[in-house]
């Protein structure tokens, strides 16, 4: 036996699993939505854009993923530097706050959001209190949930991408900055804020994608009122059964994502997150 | 650097660290909350004291179903995960050029939303073999496990000495001595640190465990889940502050094994 057999060998299991287990799958999705009674269709997808209802669920898909991936580009910048330059023992503390609600089930932080935002929930109950709102204001079942749910569930992306390329950079260039008179917030902007750009690009990437693709915060905080595409996905799927059309939403989803995954990885976005 | 920065701006940066702290912590400290609480309703800030909802969720036969079928689900994507990523990594590592095409490959299910990757095995599946089953959930585990074992493996085979496995060939040592004495040991803060990722990811997983459910293939989170959506009580905060605190452990020993910093950065 060869080196270079012995290596393949490593390899066959794990590239056997992923070509039956995860290409063939998808490979499988992709032929189902354009699969009809007579052979090829393109109903499944004339369907979806025929009237409104569709278009305006992709649209909200990909409004509420842009302001998620938005606020957590805006608190995750800040958040990552201070965990590059700060002392080893406040980052352990600091990558332990951010991991655990990552290693926690979706299901369970969105229970939380739950009792906090439903009608008699704290926050609801502060904000009736101090005034804003009607006597019947209350934050589950609108957009705002979903956001505040999605950037909990997503900030921790943001944060390790960000933290990643920002821990890499050289402390001297900002103290050259410094020297020759910049101020703090100067020498954030016009020094870390550029060099920290490949992070940034790859973390709002992968915190779009998943904002884009996701369906259990949306669904049990947003309501049915506000469905998302992977919501209705999910319900195609489990409820009404049209596997065909329930194809050709998850192949609308995989076209848009597949659009974002490909700059993601060639910049080499599989060292972060 | 830190000592240049002004008084002012450290001051918000520990108002800022701190709001954040309690963002990201405000639902598991709620669920905790609620699991402790004496109300029948789920309410937050708990009313007294009690672990009543614990005794509910222990006798319970649905939960308890549940919590076996996703244990015993986890134990065996941890074993086979571990073994066949640990094998591909090593693989990887042994082409000159790191993060090639291979190491994309294998990160990939990492990369793409679960959803997609779950339709297309529920319709794979029943297609070919019909109604989903415990194998299903197996692979489908497994396959978004590979590349967190795969991840951690090749960062601390990254560090290593590839002079180590020349040392021992010629000192004689056969191909299997060489993987076993050689390659694993060096391997293992890796794989130790990727079997735990591969026990969470699993333990945890809703999407794809909810696309492949049958009502008597029901995990933790998606009967959970179910519970979440028609009824919410103190008991499904039991059973979640069970699988926080499982999640703590996991942690904590991850940090013992490979450095939590370390892997956050890797």
């Amino acid at each position: 036996m060869t080196d270079r057999r012995e290596t393949w060998l490593l390899l066959a299991p794990g590239l056997l699993l992923l070509a039956l287990g995860f290409l063939l799958p998808i490979a499988r999705m992709l032929a189902l939505s354009v699969d009809g009674p007579d052979g090829f269709t393109l109903s499944a997808f004339a369907r979806f854009f025929q009237d409104g209802y569709y278009p305006s669920i992709l649209w909200r898909t990909v409004w509420l993923a842009s302001i998620i991936t938005a606020i957590c580009a805006v608190i995750g910048f800040p958040m990552a530097y201070i965990m590059a330059r700060c002392n080893p023992t406040l980052r352990l503390w600091l990558v332990m706050l951010v991991i655990l609600p990552l290693m926690t089930s979706v299901v369970i932080r969105t229970f939380g959001w739950m009792v906090l935002l439903s009608r008699s929930g704290l926050v609801s109950r502060t904000i009736r209190d101090m005034g804003f709102g009607g006597r019947s204001f209350q934050l589950m079942q609108t957009e705002t949930a979903i956001v505040i749910g999605m950037v909990q569930v997503l900030l921790p992306f943001m944060v390790l991408s960000l933290m990643g390329v920002i821990g890499r950079l050289d402390p001297r260039l900002e103290e050259a900055a410094r020297t020759m008179g910049c101020t703090f917030l100067g020498t954030m902007r016009s020094v870390v804020l550029p060099l920290a750009v490949p992070g940034l690009v790859a973390g709002s990437l992968l915190v779009f994608t998943l904002a884009a693709s996701s369906f259990v915060t949306p669904s049990l905080l947003g309501g049915a009122r506000l469905e998302v595409l992977a919501g209705a996905v999910y319900k195609n799927v489990t409820q009404t059964l049209d596997w065909n059309f329930a194809a050709a939403q998850a192949t609308i989803l995989f076209a848009g994502i597949a659009l974002i995954l490909v700059p993601y990885l060639r910049l080499g976005g599989n060292r972060h997150g | 650097m830190v000592k240049a920065v002004p008084l002012w701006l450290r001051a918000a940066a520990v108002v800022f660290l701190l709001l954040l702290a309690t963002f990201l912590l405000a639902p598991l400290v709620v669920v905790v909350g609620v699991s402790v609480s004496e109300s029948q309703f789920v309410v937050f800030p708990p009313q007294g004291f009690t672990l009543r909802w614990y005794e509910n969720a222990l006798s319970s036969q649905a939960y308890v179903d549940a919590f076996k079928l996703s244990g015993l689900l986890a134990i065996l994507v941890t074993l086979s995960a571990t073994i066949i990523g640990g094998a591909a990594a090593i693989g990887i590592s042994r082409f000159r050029k790191p993060g090639g095409a291979l190491e994309t490959v294998f990160l990939s299910p990492l990369v793409l939303p679960s959803i997609i990757f779950a339709i297309g095995l529920l319709m794979l599946w029943s297609a070919v073999f019909g109604p989903t089953s415990f194998l299903t959930l197996w692979i489908a585990h497994t396959v978004v496990a590979i590349p967190y074992v795969v991840r951690t493996t090749l960062a601390v085979l990254a560090e290593s000495d590839p002079f180590l496995e020349e040392a021992a060939r010629t000192m004689g040592a056969n191909r299997l001595q060489r993987l076993w004495f050689v390659t694993l040991p060096q391997c293992r803060p890796g794989l130790v640190a990727g079997a735990f990722f591969a026990f969470n990811i699993s333990f945890d997983e809703a999407v794809l465990s909810l696309f492949l459910r049958t009502p008597r293939l029901t995990t933790l989170p998606v009967h959970i889940y179910g519970q979440l959506e028609f009824s919410p009580d103190p008991t499904v905060a039991a059973v979640s502050t069970l699988m926080i605190l499982i999640t703590i452990a996991l942690m904590l020993v991850l940090d013992r094994t490979l450095g939590l910093t370390r892997f956050a950065s890797a």
